[in-house]
């Protein structure tokens, strides 16, 4: 079985930064695992710009901002596997992958960030009825077929949702002469960035339906119309409203999943919330040693964000192997007269019970839960280590609704019983759980959700509410992240910390 | 001249072939679709009905519990997955409770082995079954598995030992001759050029098609659906399919491993009207789960769109439903974000409410296998045997000494352990290349499939043979490289290459930049 310090699974902008930026805190044995032919993932098929303007103060297309990071590590000479699938992930950290080249291979980890990114949400997972022919796929497969390939997937669309993926390929089918006849939005609002809004949609005059389903999908051996019709506050159809609309295509940009089969196959606690793993402030799921970042983690709105989500996944990573080998010296020159072979057998058994050591110690030092308050979609991380190393904390999540004035707050309970905080928040606690422990524990991840919202409501009165942060916004969509960074000074003495998104509703 | 001509390669066409190979006959299937199995064999959960529910002395309750048994040696020699996890019917109420009784009492008669659980032997049964359960009828024998595998791999055999096939072949007139039958179908003119006898001048292009003669000593009708249309060609003894539409929602396979058994509601009449055997959920053999299904009589026998009140009723239902499963008894709500698919398809149901099955008097040498609704597929052989024992009385034809019963199948590469997967990859390295993510399909699975007999010629077909596309992202990365090898297997351009068949072509044209 072939060893290896650092492996990243996926070659995409969250898996290249992670190893660039581990290897830049001193990480030298790093391995990416590419399924893919070239470096990049999704990236590679897109083609138009708005990438990087955070990261590089530059408009690029995502096929450059791609190149960006596969040069540095060319240049940083991180060896890389491409066509590589990786097939198993277990949660003492071995790999099984396999490509062409490589045929079945083992390798074992000291450490895994995981970097698989996401896929889009199917025709058939929106349960949208009907006919079942050809001329139905989502964005992103229409945006390989057309920027990959070179093939036009059809010449009269119909777009179901607003997310960016399909607002690009709106414009990108006008662009090649086919004709965008709607996008059908179930929500009252865009679900993409405002600014894709505005250049794909608003500038080439193409009508958006919102509070809108598609009912019915007609055609035999394609699409040849589909229905459209209203629906009511609780998103079922408006019988009645029903109206025609003739098309040839149904595209599907109504959401991205995280991809994580490998996570869950290896046992690590999931968050039903954001669909990645539970993470640590340090971007650590429940299995220690392994990271996570990027789309796997949660579903970004910028490239640029899941990027320095990744360099900071990297550079967690690196800070933990070096904790590891400096535990492991320390623990040697101890047991000098210990003879070498005993020394090894305690490595390997230390290998095994390390989830358990560490989640003993986890609970020992106290975790901080983040919840959800008003307003407030999943976030990541879900705990913070009251005794984190890192000099600050990153909070994001995306605001459950579309507002105007607002303010996010970040806050704690005074009273707020620390015993239980232990409990639901260390996500590492979980680690040997399986679907089981995965499972009650989200159910009362939940319940504490639903107990932070009650409690907001205390925030008018304020007598129990420690304020952390206050930031005020002009206005916020679900199509945006919320990224908001709290010195962790700030953050030693706070029992849990709640978020809220307060505001006038559009 | 061909000794028998079978009239549909669904799951009972293709189980009569493969039964007939076993003599020297000469036996043509024709089949309409684009592919084998393009029926009910194709929409239904690919339940084995041990046969504890058919009305005894019907031909449903005399076919079912031995096709029952057939359809586990079928499986076994042909290499094709199924379990035997038993079906376990479950009752809430007193109403439930009669039903219980009552199908109990039809097990009996049809010599299907059945028992009445109660607690607090039922929660050594099923530990996890909700708290409201009062009872439930356990059947041992009852099973899944993979419809499209066993229709395929029935084919596959009978081509194998030298039946003949041909996809996009509808019959459309059937004569009765002096030496038996004149068996006319409408193929395309491509297909129609290659058979021998026929010649240019037969053939009268009309979209591309052309009525094409076969002349037979026996016909078998195994048109499913259309078996009415088909039968009411020969017979004067006519009868009417009443397609019955049915659903399925297709769960992801994350917590299939906590259904042990097939489980389902004691039968009761739909919401949306109706009826079924009950609204089951079924882990299937490539390890998602299947819910369903509802009732609807429609129009068109090949109807196969998802009806928005079919997905409601069973979602509705399965809501509701879920406290008394394994896997909602603890609370756990019914898991809606994890459905992956839906599809459907219609049951055959005759007017007589029975399989029409055998030779009607006023057209010997024409056998009927029609009526085909559930539980048929499972029935498939059994049939088989029956109508083939017909042609096999008549004709008396010799033994076919070279009959293979084994059909030389490769495990699945999912289903590899490392090792063998170490062992393919070093033979063939497209077994290294994962195609499909979501159920782990290799292109050299895929390439097989294409490569096969009556192998795969699109996107679906592809699909039904190796699974690349059934998975969690139902093709949404996998199709654009399915469709790349398909061009190149079948030597056609990539703007050629069709959903499923016919004009479902899955690109309109080159990009302009491109």
């Amino acid at each position: 079985m072939k060893e290896v310090e650092l492996v990243v699974i996926g070659g995409g902008a969250a898996g290249m930064a992670a190893a660039v930026s581990a290897y830049k805190n001193g990480v030298r044995d790093i391995l990416i695992l590419e399924r893919n032919s070239a470096l990049g993932g999704v990236l590679q098929q897109c083609i138009h710009n708005g990438f990087g303007l955070h990261r590089f103060k530059e408009d690029l297309t995502g096929v450059e901002f791609a190149a960006r990071y596969a040069d540095m590590v060319q240049e940083l000479r991180i060896p890389y596997l491409l066509n590589t699938f990786v097939i198993e992930l277990h949660s003492d950290r071995t790999i099984t992958a396999v490509s062409p080249e490589e045929g079945l291979m083992e390798i074992r980890a000291k450490a895994v960030v995981l970097a698989m990114g996401c896929r889009e949400r199917s025709r058939n997972a929106l349960l949208i009825p009907g006919a079942r022919g050809a001329g139905i796929m989502t964005a992103g497969t229409a945006q390989r077929y057309l920027n990959i390939d070179g093939y036009l997937p059809g010449r009269r669309i119909v777009i179901v949702g607003s997310g960016d993926i399909g607002l690009i390929m709106a414009r990108q089918f006008v662009l090649e002469g086919c004709e965008v006849a709607a996008v059908v939005e179930i929500m009252p609002y865009s679900g993409g960035l405002p600014r894709n809004m505005k250049q794909c949609i608003e500038d080439f005059d193409i009508p958006v339906y919102y509070n809108s389903v598609i009912s019915e999908v007609c055609g035999k051996e394609r699409v040849s119309s589909v229905l459209v019709g209203k629906v009511d506050e609780n998103r079922r159809l408006i019988p009645g409203t029903e109206f025609e609309i003739s098309c040839d295509t149904l595209l599907i940009s109504a959401g991205l999943i995280p991809e994580n089969e490998l996570t869950e196959s290896a046992g690590i606690a999931m968050s039903r919330a954001t669909k990645g793993a539970l993470v640590t402030e340090d971007l650590q799921t429940s299995i220690p040693g392994i990271f996570s970042c990027g789309n796997v983690l949660h579903v970004h709105d910028l490239v640029d964000f899941v990027s320095e989500e990744g360099e900071e996944a990297g550079r967690n990573a690196a800070a933990w192997l070096l904790a590891e080998k400096e535990t492991a010296l320390k623990e040697t020159a101890s047991k000098e007269t210990v003879s070498k072979e005993a020394v090894s057998k305690e490595a390997a058994s230390k290998e095994t019970t390390l989830a358990e050591t560490a989640s003993k110690e986890e609970t020992k030092a106290g975790n901080i839960r983040v919840l959800s308050g008003d307003g407030v979609g999943g976030i990541v991380p879900q705990t913070v280590r009251q005794d984190t190393p890192l000099p600050e904390v990153h909070f994001m999540f995306r605001p459950l609704a579309r507002y105007r004035d607002a303010v996010i707050t970040a806050r704690y309970r005074d009273t707020v019983n620390t015993s239980g905080a232990g409990e639901n928040g260390a996500a590492r606690t979980a680690s040997t759980g399986g679907q089981t422990g995965q499972n009650s524990m989200n159910a009362s991840g939940a319940g504490e959700n639903g107990a932070a919202r009650t409690a907001s409501t205390g925030g008018q009165t304020g007598q129990n509410n420690r304020i952390l942060i206050r930031k005020r916004f002009l206005a916020l969509t679900p199509g945006e992240m919320c990224k908001i960074t709290i010195p962790a000074e700030k953050l030693k003495n706070a029992p849990e910390i709640i978020f809220d998104i307060e505001g006038t509703q559009v | 001249m061909f000794d028998v001509i079978i009239v549909g390669a669904g799951s009972v066409g293709c189980a009569t072939a493969r039964e007939l190979s076993r003599y020297r006959l000469r036996v043509l299937v024709l089949e309409k679709g684009h592919d084998l199995c393009a029926g009910a064999s194709k929409c239904n959960s690919g339940m084995i009905h041990a046969g504890y529910d058919p009305i005894p002395g019907t031909n449903e309750a005399k076919f079912n519990a031995p096709g029952c048994r057939l359809m586990y040696q079928i499986c076994d020699e042909l290499s094709v997955p199924c379990l035997k996890n038993g079906t376990t019917i479950f009752a809430t109420n007193e109403s439930g409770m009669r039903e219980l009784y009552k199908l109990e009492g039809f097990a009996r008669e049809n010599h299907v082995r059945a028992e009445i659980v109660t607690p607090p032997s039922l929660y050594e049964l099923l530990p996890d079954i909700g708290k409201d359960v009062k009872a439930v009828l356990w059947v041992p024998d009852g099973g899944v598995t993979n419809p499209f595998c066993v229709t395929f791999a029935l084919a596959e055999n009978a081509w194998a030992n030298g039946v003949e096939f041909y996809k996009e072949a509808e019959v459309t007139d059937i004569q009765k001759s002096e030496e038996g039958f004149l068996v006319t179908a409408r193929m395309p003119a491509s297909q129609a050029m290659d058979i021998p006898g026929t010649t240019p001048a037969d053939a009268q292009p009309e979209g591309g098609t052309c009525p094409v003669t076969f002349s037979a000593r026996m016909v078998i009708n195994c048109a499913g659906g259309h078996s009415d249309v088909i039968n009411n060609m020969v017979s004067e003894k006519k009868f009417r399919i009443i397609p019955r539409f049915g659903a399925h929602v297709v769960l992801d396979r994350k917590h299939s491993d906590k259904l042990t058994t097939t489980l389902m509601e004691t039968p009761h009449d739909l919401p949306g009207g109706g009826h079924t055997k009950g609204m089951a959920i079924i882990t299937t053999t490539g390890g998602t789960m299947l819910l369903g299904c509802d009732a609807t009589e429609v129009d068109d026998p090949d109807f196969t769109d998802t009806r928005r009140e079919s997905i409601e009723q069973i979602v509705d239902y399965f809501k509701k439903a879920w406290k008394d499963l394994p896997l909602g008894s603890d609370g756990t709500p019914f898991p809606e974000d994890e459905i992956i698919s839906i599809f459907g398809g219609c049951r055959p149901h005759a007017d007589t409410n029975d399989f029409v099955i055998g030779e009607p008097d006023d057209a010997p040498g024409f056998v009927n296998a029609g009526g085909t609704e559930s539980p048929a597929f499972t029935a498939c052989y059994a049939i088989a045997q029956h109508v083939a024992g017909i042609c096999i009385d008549r004709l008396k034809p010799p033994v076919n000494e070279n009959f293979d019963p084994h059909r030389p199948a490769k495990k699945a590469f999912r289903d590899m352990t490392n090792e063998e997967r170490r062992a393919a990859i070093a033979e063939n390295p497209d077994y290294a290349k994962i195609v499909c993510r979501c159920e782990m399909v290799t292109e050299a699975e895929i390439r097989d499939a294409i490569r096969r007999p009556l192998g795969a010629r699109s996107i679906s077909e592809v699909k039904l043979r190796t699974r690349a596309g059934m998975g969690r992202c139902q093709g949404g990365f996998c199709s654009p490289r399915v469709l790349e090898i398909l061009s190149e297997e079948l030597g056609i351009s990539p703007l050629e290459v069709t959903q499923c068949g016919g004009s479902s072509r899955v690109l309109a044209g080159l990009a302009c930049n491109a």
